[in-house]
């Protein structure tokens, strides 16, 4: 808990660039906000691993780049090429901070936007790329994020013959 | 004008064409889906490249903390917030747009 106040102190004087007045407001706001993380996210810290950073941020730099400039290649072409469907992509990540942060990666690369997080499956609209190209690249992106958060992945066939042993 | 005045005219310019690019693919795409993903990723570029091209006037480090940590904060609340949009219409029932004929 001293942690996170610590942490959102930091953001907070960075925010106003170490302004002493500033934290009449700065006080209880990083208190507030100590008590909603510690209410919201009882257990766990963030934790990830330094090998699965290194490999995911260039990855997601160079992707979500080239995400925004298809985008805007689509919104700005006279014919507007789009092809949307949903795809029903069945998870392999079992922890939930790192579902989430699936969740949130998805929604910003290229093409790609997570519309509903089930127990089992993940449903994400796309613009385009049919079920098998969309699905590929959501492989990748889980197993970047499993590298990340050092948790692995299992799959829903090898699950359902565990539970049946 | 110095070298680091043009870097930081033409990041701030091309972060300008991917807002511009968003906003027209928001009026010009079909449905509330594929508006999320326009809103979402040329936005997103387009305020990361006017962060950099501020980043290269900055004086301090404590400048470079800041915008960097506004970029961060509105990548993680603006995929936050295209998520729940998404779920929302998903939930009540709105049907994607697929291309006639």
């Amino acid at each position: 808990m001293i942690r996170r106040a610590l942490a959102f102190a930091v953001l907070w004087s960075i925010c106003t660039q170490g302004e002493m007045s500033s934290w009449v407001i700065g006080g209880p706001t990083v208190g507030a906000a100590t008590l909603a993380s510690v209410v919201l996210l009882p257990q766990r810290v963030w934790h990830w691993r330094l090998r699965g950073l290194v490999r995911f941020v260039p990855y997601f730099l160079v992707r979500s780049v080239l995400g925004s400039v298809d985008v805007a290649r689509r919104a700005l072409h006279p014919r507007l090429p789009l092809a949307p469907l949903l795809v029903e992509y069945p998870l392999r990540l079992q922890d939930d901070l790192a579902r989430v942060f699936l969740v949130n990666t998805v929604s910003l690369l290229p093409g790609t936007l997570s519309a509903e997080l089930h127990a089992e499956h993940l449903t994400v609209h796309a613009l385009d790329g049919g079920v098998a190209g969309v699905s590929a690249e959501l492989e990748v992106l889980e197993k970047l994020v499993a590298a990340l958060f050092g948790t692995p992945l299992v799959d829903s066939f090898v699950k359902t013959e565990a539970a049946r042993a | 004008m110095t070298v680091t005045e043009w870097c930081s005219l033409a990041l701030t310019t091309a972060g300008a064409f991917f807002f511009f690019a968003g906003t027209v693919g928001v009026l010009r795409f079909p449905d509330v889906y594929t508006r999320l993903h326009a809103l979402t990723k040329a936005d997103g570029l387009g305020l990361g490249l006017i962060v950099l091209g501020l980043i290269v006037r900055t004086q301090g480090w404590t400048e470079v903390c800041q915008l960097a940590l506004i970029w961060i904060l509105v990548m993680v609340s603006s995929a936050t917030a295209c998520h729940l949009v998404a779920r929302a219409a998903l939930g009540t029932g709105v049907r994607l747009w697929r291309r006639p004929g």
